[in-house]
């Protein structure tokens, strides 16, 4: 099928593979490798993007209707160069381990600081219920977000007091 | 998907309708797709055609009035229910049922009416939308019928539509605005995960009603109590209708007795 989508602000238009996920489409036709491929059943929310604005599993979604739409993926966070508010503070609080989950997490922050600009902890933990990290590292992950959303200062930085 | 399929996205009903009058079983129609996507790439269904109706104009609707209550459209969201302010005024239990789907990205997709058509035994719409009286609007290139909810689901996914069939809209009635009540639903963790049990209890002008998901083939709903019942009664009619099973999420024995105590905890609530 022929479509249009734009995605992190430039226009494609080309044909589309119907069978193909939104996820398949971005990471091999765009290649745009930064949104990962985990479980592809929408269970794990490595492939987090927003799509119309709203975050979705891009593995749940099929290219083919994207057309029209338009597409935002890890790779719009950073403006040369420069790590977005929501990177910087996972840099800052160590929210990255491995790094397979953190494109997913970062989205799935972003909608959530969209909806609410300051989430409590627990508003945090279901903002990021779909978003597995097999590190376990979320204690840093909900540090970031306090951070990012000025709730938490250095001084505090770090502990376990959060859990 | 490793399986090949066409895609359409037809623009307006008649279109919609055609193209599964013309292709059969071998149409599958794509609404969230949050349950097809993973039911194609398991092979579980290898459809020729599939059919997104998000683009069909008006199927997005949800809306209330008041000869028909609530009307909610086929593309309507989970989301769109969850933060729709006449539902959390009017029907609080539905944004109950609705908040325990899936995820926040799943619930952005994940239809009600999808939700409610996969006819998962577990579905976390339905025992909302039993205990409150829904009734599903079905159409096709026939024509259109009304089935009550309760009258819908036929086994674990299958229902009463017929191949060419969709449900245009499920609408929920006035006379239950305003219903007490709320949804429990077991999981194994807090986040993200399927129903081990899922309970519904309603009190609606004195009338009882128990929704059950998660403990036989098909949704549960029991009728026909009041205010004025026991909880030993309205435990021992849940008890005679369900039917649980044992499987890798837990014991019949544990469904049986969490039942039981969802029942007697909601009833609390209502009362």
């Amino acid at each position: 099928m022929w479509m249009s989508v734009e995605v992190n602000g430039h226009i494609y238009e080309r044909e589309v593979t119907e069978h193909w996920t939104l996820l398949r489409f971005l990471r091999e036709d765009l290649e745009l490798t930064g949104t990962k491929d985990g479980c592809s059943a929408g269970e794990c929310g490595a492939c987090t993007v927003m799509l119309n604005g709203e975050a979705v599993n891009a593995c749940m979604v099929l290219a083919a209707e994207a057309d029209g739409a338009t597409v935002e993926t890890i790779e719009a966070e950073a403006v040369d160069g420069e790590l977005s508010e929501i990177q910087a503070a996972f840099a800052r609080n160590y929210a990255v381990q491995c790094g397979y989950c953190t494109a997913g997490m970062v989205m799935s922050v972003r909608e959530l600081l969209r909806l609410n600009s300051k989430p409590t902890v627990a508003e945090i933990k279901e903002g990021i219920e779909g978003n597995l990290c097999r590190c376990t590292g979320y204690q840093q992950i909900i540090e970031a977000v306090l951070d990012v959303s000025g709730q938490i200062n250095n001084g505090t930085r770090g502990g376990l007091k959060y859990v | 998907m490793n399986d090949v399929f066409k895609y359409r996205a037809p623009t307006s009903r008649a279109e919609l309708f055609g193209m599964l009058a013309a292709h059969g079983e071998g149409a599958k129609i794509l609404a969230g797709g949050t349950d097809l996507l993973v039911d194609i790439r398991s092979g579980l269904v290898r459809p020729e055609l599939v059919i997104n109706l998000k683009k069909v104009e008006d199927f997005s609707e949800l809306a209330w009035s008041q000869s028909e209550g609530l009307i909610i459209g086929p593309a309507t969201t989970v989301n769109d229910v969850l933060h729709d302010a006449k539902v959390r005024d009017s029907y609080p239990l539905l944004a109950d049922c609705a908040l325990t789907i899936a995820s926040h990205q799943l619930r952005n997709r994940a239809t009600v009416i999808g939700n409610i058509v996969h006819a998962s035994p577990g579905a976390d719409m339905a025992p909302g939308l039993l205990c409150l009286g829904a009734r599903v609007q079905i159409a096709s290139q026939r024509g259109q019928r009304e089935v009550p909810l309760k009258d819908f689901f036929t086994g674990v996914k299958r229902t009463v539509l017929s191949h060419d069939e969709i449900v245009e809209a499920i609408t929920v009635p006035t006379s239950t605005a305003r219903s007490r009540g709320s949804y429990r639903k077991l999981k194994r963790i807090d986040g993200h995960d399927l129903a081990l049990v899922g309970v519904a209890v309603t009190s609606t002008d004195g009338a009882v009603r128990v929704g059950i998901g998660s403990a036989a083939p098909t949704p549960l709903l029991i009728e026909g109590l009041t205010d004025e019942d026991p909880a030993d009664a309205v435990v021992a009619a849940a008890r005679d209708a369900i039917r649980p099973i044992s499987d890798l999420r837990c014991s019949k024995e544990y469904r049986e007795y969490m039942i039981e105590v969802f029942v007697r905890r909601l009833l609390e609530e209502v009362r």
